[in-house]
Order: C-alpha cells, then sequence, then structure tokens
C-alpha cells in the first residue's frame, strides 16, 4: 500500500498552485481554508483561557486540561463511553453493512439496488431528532412494539433509555455512513480475480479472507472512520434513545457551553477530543491506499 | 525593491483615502440600516412568526430573533462580546437584576415611559416590581411578561394534586418513586430542586455540611430516576404511563400535553417552598441601539400582542397583561385551562422568584458528576 505522506501531498499542492486553475481558484480556497481554521483557532484559544472566563486569548491557564486529567471529576466515563459505544457500533455496522454491500453490488439487479439505495438515503430526508422520537413512540409504554406485544397477550420490553438503546440509535442513525464506502470498496474488487480464485480451487471463505476482503477494506476502512468519528461526535441517540443513561462527551462539552457558563472547559474537552479522533484518523488513514480506492493506481 | 518615489506615495495616499471613506460610507450605511432593523435575544416563543410578523409589516422592519432554552446561554452571549449584535433580550428574573446590568450588559428603561405599564398588569407586578428594577430601587430594568411555575408536573391519575402539593419535595424523601419519575434537562432548576428535596434553601450560602446532603441527594434522585429528558420526552413519557411524575417542569411544559387534551398532567406547586419564573425583557448596552428596541417592549404589551405571545408557538404561558380586561378576554375557556388559570393566583402566592444560587458552580458541578455515576 502506497503511504500517506506529507512530501505526496506538498507535491500535489505545488502542483495544483502553479496550475491556471489552481490560481483562479486560490482565493475561494483561502476563505474557506480560513473559514475551516478560525473556529478551530478560536476553540484551541479558549481551551487555554483562565476557567470560566469569556474571552479567548486574554489570559493563559493550563487548568482546563489539569482538571480533565487529574482524576478529580469523572469525565473520563463520558469519553470512554463516546469511544466504546461508537467503536461498538462502527463494528456492528461493519458486520452488517458488509453482506448488504456484497448484495448490491453482485446480487440484486441494478433496479432492486437503486430501490434499496433509496431506501437507505431516505431517512436522511428527515431531522434526526424527529427519527429518533419516532423510535420512542415505537419502543415506549403503549408504543407500537407495546400496543403489538398487548395485542399477543404480553407485554413489550422495557428497553428504552438504556445504553443498549443509545447503541441503536447510533447504528440506525449512522448506517448510511458505513453502507455507501462499503459498496464503493466491494464494487472495487474485480469479479475476474474472484472468479480465478474459486476456479484455482479456492473455498469461498479462504476467496473472500483472501481476496475480497482485502481489495474492499479501503472502502470498509473510510466507512468505519466516517461512522466511528460521527457516532464518537453524536449526542441526540443518548440524550433521546439512551435518557442520558450514560453521558457522553458531546454532552459535557454542551453542558460546559451552556449551564455551566465554563467555554475554556468546554473547548479543553473538545480539543482533547479533536486529538484522540484526530489520531485515530491519521493512523487509519496510514493504512489506506486512497490512490487505489479512487482507481488511480 | 521599488523605490518610494512622490507618484507612489500619492497613488498610496489616495487608495487610502478611497478606503477609508468607503468604510465611512459603510459605517453610515450601518447605523441608518439600524434605524429598520432590531435583533431580540430570547426564550422561545418571541421568535415566533406569529409575534414578529404582524411588527415587521408594521415598522416595515427586519426583526431577526434568536432563541434558546436556557437563561445562560443567552446571557453567555454578551459576555462574549455580542452586545453590538443584539437589541433587546429576554431571560429569567435574576439575570437583569443581579448580573446584567451591574456587568453592564443592559440599559435601564426611561421609567415615565414604560412605570405606567405595569398598573395594566397583575397586581403581583406592581411597580416597582422588584425583579424588573435594579437592586437599589432606582433603575427600570426591564418590562415583564411571561411567567411560570417551575417545580414538578405529575399525571393526577396517579398522584392527586392534593397529595403532590401537600407532600411537595418530601414525595422524593424516600426510593418510593425509584423508576417512577424522569428529570426535564434544565440543569439551573435541577441544581435549585435538588437543594429543594435535600430540605436546603438554594438561594443563600451553603455550609459544608449541606452541601454534603446536597451530594447524597443528587445522587439518589439520578439514580432512581427513570430517566432524564427534554421536555417533549418527558412529557410523552407521563402521557404514556411511563413515569408518574417529572422534576424541574411547571405550567411551561405541562401546557403542552394540556394543550394536547391531557388535563390529567398538571404542574405541582407544593405548598412549601414552591418557585417560580419570570421573563425580564431588557435594552441590551448595544453601542448602535436599534430605536425599534423600545418600541418594540411598548408592542409586546398590547393585549392583542400579550396574548400571541401567552401562545405563541413553542410553550404557553401566563403573562402579566391578562390582568387588562381587554387582553383577558381574549383568551378562551380552554386557553385558561391550558394554563392551569384556575390555580394562578394561588401560585402567585405560594411560589418564590428565581434567583441567583451563589455557590452554582460548584453545586452544578457536584449534579453532573452525580448524573455520569449515577449512584
Amino acid at each position: 500500500m502506497t503511504k500517506f505522506s506529507v512530501q505526496k501531498i506538498k507535491s500535489s499542492l505545488t502542483e495544483f498552485i502553479s496550475s491556471k486553475g489552481g490560481k483562479c481558484a486560490l482565493p475561494v480556497y483561502i476563505l474557506l481554508t480560513l473559514g475551516f481554521v478560525a473556529p478551530l483557532f478560536m476553540v484551541l484559544g479558549f481551551s487555554f483561557a483562565t476557567p470560566r472566563s469569556f474571552s479567548a486569548f486574554t489570559s493563559f491557564s493550563l487548568d482546563n486540561f489539569i482538571q480533565i486529567f487529574d482524576g478529580s471529576t469523572s469525565v473520563w466515563r463520558s469519553f470512554l463511553w463516546s469511544i466504546a459505544l461508537a467503536a461498538f457500533v462502527t463494528a456492528i455496522l461493519a458486520v452488517v453493512c458488509y453482506p448488504v454491500a456484497v448484495g448490491m453490488v453482485r446480487i440484486f439487479g441494478s433496479k432492486t439496488s437503486t430501490f434499496i439505495s433509496i431506501l437507505f438515503v431516505f431517512p436522511l430526508f428527515v431531522s434526526e431528532n424527529v427519527r429518533l422520537y419516532g423510535w420512542i413512540l415505537f419502543f415506549g409504554k403503549n408504543g407500537v412494539l407495546d400496543g403489538i406485544c398487548k395485542l399477543l397477550g404480553f407485554h413489550g420490553p422495557d428497553i428504552l433509555f438504556t445504553p443498549g438503546m443509545t447503541a441503536m440509535g447510533l447504528a440506525y442513525s449512522y448506517l448510511p455512513y458505513m453502507l455507501f464506502p462499503v459498496i464503493m470498496g466491494v464494487a472495487l474488487v474485480p469479479k475476474d480475480l474472484i472468479t480465478a480464485a474459486r476456479d484455482l480451487g479456492s473455498s469461498r471463505l479462504r476467496t473472500w479472507w483472501q481476496i475480497e476482503l482485502p481489495l474492499a477494506m479501503p472502502g470498509v476502512l473510510i466507512g468505519m472512520l466516517l461512522t466511528f468519528v460521527l457516532a464518537t461526535g453524536s449526542m441526540s441517540e443518548s440524550k433521546i434513545l439512551g435518557g442520558q443513561s450514560i453521558i457522553v462527551i458531546t454532552n459535557d462539552i454542551d453542558v460546559s457551553f451552556t449551564f455551566s457558563q465554563n467555554w475554556p472547559q468546554g473547548a479543553a474537552l473538545a480539543v482533547v477530543l479533536t486529538l484522540i479522533i484526530g489520531s485515530l484518523t491519521l493512523y487509519a488513514f496510514k493504512k489506506i491506499d486512497l490512490d487505489k480506492l479512487m482507481g488511480r493506481s | 525593491m521599488t523605490d518610494l518615489t512622490r507618484r507612489s506615495l500619492l497613488k498610496a495616499l489616495s487608495a487610502g483615502a478611497i478606503a477609508s471613506s468607503s468604510l465611512s460610507v459603510a459605517a453610515k450605511a450601518f447605523a441608518v440600516s439600524r434605524e429598520k432593523e432590531l435583533n431580540i435575544l430570547c426564550w422561545e416563543g418571541y421568535n415566533s412568526a406569529d409575534v414578529l410578523d404582524p411588527y415587521r409589516k408594521l415598522r416595515s422592519a427586519t426583526v431577526h430573533a434568536e432563541s434558546a432554552t436556557n437563561s445562560p446561554t443567552i446571557v453567555n452571549k454578551l459576555r462574549a462580546g455580542e452586545t453590538k449584535v443584539w437589541d433587546l433580550i429576554n431571560v429569567d428574573n435574576p439575570w437583569a437584576r443581579e448580573f446584567m446590568y451591574p456587568n453592564n450588559l443592559i440599559l435601564p428603561l426611561p421609567i415615565e415611559e414604560f412605570a405606567p405599564y405595569f398598573d395594566k398588569m397583575l397586581p403581583f407586578f406592581k411597580y416597582p416590581f422588584d425583579w424588573s428594577m435594579s437592586t437599589d430601587g432606582t433603575k427600570l430594568l426591564g418590562m415583564v411578561q411571561r411567567f411560570g411555575t417551575n417545580n414538578f408536573v405529575v399525571n393526577t391519575d396517579k398522584i392527586s394534586r392534593k397529595t403532590a402539593e401537600e407532600q411537595g419535595w418530601k414525595l422524593w424523601a424516600d426510593d418510593s418513586l425509584k423508576d417512577r419519575y424522569a428529570i426535564n434537562i434544565a440543569d439551573d432548576w435541577n441544581v435549585c430542586h435538588m437543594f429543594a428535596i435535600a430540605g436546603i434553601d438554594p438561594y443563600r450560602e451553603h455550609t459544608k455540611e449541606e452541601m454534603e446532603l446536597y451530594t447524597k441527594t443528587c445522587k439518589r434522585i439520578f439514580a432512581n430516576a427513570k430517566f432524564v429528558g427534554d421536555i417533549a420526552a418527558v412529557n410523552q413519557a407521563l402521557v404514556t404511563g411511563d413515569i408518574d411524575v417529572y422534576l424541574s417542569g411547571g405550567t411551561y411544559t405541562s401546557s403542552l400535553a394540556r394543550a394536547d387534551g391531557y388535563d390529567n398532567i398538571r404542574a405541582i406547586s407544593p405548598n412549601k417552598d414552591a418557585y417560580m419564573w419570570i421573563e425580564i425583557t431588557s435594552l441590551v448596552n448595544n453601542p448602535e441601539l436599534s430605536p425599534l428596541a423600545m418600541d418594540f417592549l411598548k408592542y409586546v404589551q398590547e393585549p392583542e400582542v400579550a396574548h400571541t405571545v401567552a401562545f405563541a408557538e413553542g410553550t404557553f404561558n401566563p403573562v402579566a397583561q391578562m390582568a387588562n380586561p381587554e387582553c383577558f378576554k381574549l383568551f378562551t375557556k380552554e386557553e385558561l385551562d391550558i394554563i392551569q388559570y384556575d390555580s394562578l393566583e394561588e401560585d402567585l402566592t405560594k411560589c418564590r422568584a428565581d434567583d441567583i444560587i451563589p455557590n452554582y458552580d460548584e453545586a452544578h458541578e457536584i449534579m453532573v458528576e452525580a448524573k455520569r455515576v449515577k449512584g
């Protein structure tokens, strides 16, 4: 696999800037970069401000970070819950989406595949909160599930407001973000290679393990990365479906910026979370050959 | 490097002159445009099209309103330097008197122009109403409109109004309500109510022993709660029978369920240690304050507008202007029932207005910790 390297980025950038199109697009790129970097810069500034102050860059303090790591609070639980839930949901979705992707690429006809794609994309047009409240109506007492169970003579399961429901909500919300990259990955596996392996006597399992999965892996990894990052940054699922049975780190950040009135604390939490996710992302990128994924090599 | 010549200097100077004159024109244009522009930072309701659209038409103005569902978030915007952006700020009562005015975030109103409006309000808000005045009682800091109780909400089919009012916070004295209640997410009110359950006055300095008792109470109350959710979730659970009662709610929250026909959902003001909020709308200390700011404050005092504000989208609440017969006649019997008008007078005598909790930061951290570890 080609390694993701700074040198490669540098040469691509130089090539881009020296082109006529690149020169014309440069002001827009600068504007977009500023728009992207400036808020992050502000968050960074606030994270080093005196606790409970409301201006960045006018003071310097490490107290916000010390408080996170000194063990005086249980905020580590929130980090742990967020990362563990995101990892769990990512693994579940990878297992669920792979066969669906294989079906859509190889087994179903193009019409069925398009129909299934629409089914998966359609919920994205509806606000996430509305969809999550829909699940409350489905799983709640006297809700759809409970009603059906009662018709059958027993009570529905009492599963709302549990960590399990938070995980279910995350899996439901982020399924499309896993599915479509996986479809892309599976679609890039040449069918001839699989046929050749089978002709040479390789078992189905061995063909999948040694040929199909490694070739589809860039798509799977992109899907896992997207899902993991989005799930770590989610809050609605634990708030609405989980009933705050667990507190995720984004909730702590939200509370710091609102009810706690401690923006520097919230900013420090955001910086630590960004660093954790950023490190994992960079590590994953090192393992992914983007060129191969895009079919450029 | 090009040398500095007379020609290049003149060029640079003229470019600078053009730039500065453009800036001054832009600044003037900004000041002029503020005459027809109004920015309101408020609780939900005042941002409703029902309230704002008629005003936009009336003054041919551009009115922008941004809402939040808690006062600290709204106040924080001004603290972070947005006084240049906003003209009016609408928050719960303690903030104007105790925080925003002492910190130069808001401006006083001309008493001679605004005091007469208090004559048409419920007697409870008679001028000079404490919470709308500065602590020394000399400045009028804002106008009063919406108010409501904030204690707990019950399903009267499960817990009668009489029992709830008599027992009050003692309902949570033991674990008998375990898994039968939820907590509405409103951290500032949650802190207040944790103190109330612990039998401690929230609005004074607390001893170490009191804080220990408060900590224990927070842990027990969060551990025993079925869930912690927003208004929609707690109301839904109360209606479906998932829970019998929820903490940190009042007419502000119960009115939504009652509007849907669930008369058995009722906001309770305990006979002892009941709390309420009153919204105060103030002029922001904006160096370019819109001339429409005071005009809008007068506009919302009109009987029709006051009624619209009471039933603006979001939540339904009583308004101080209901004392005015012109305003009161606009409320239907059903609307009065939704906002629990039958107990309004009683509530006003029972409830204590929200105030600043002196050690809020410490108390809030303890509560957040309790929420995380759940006992």
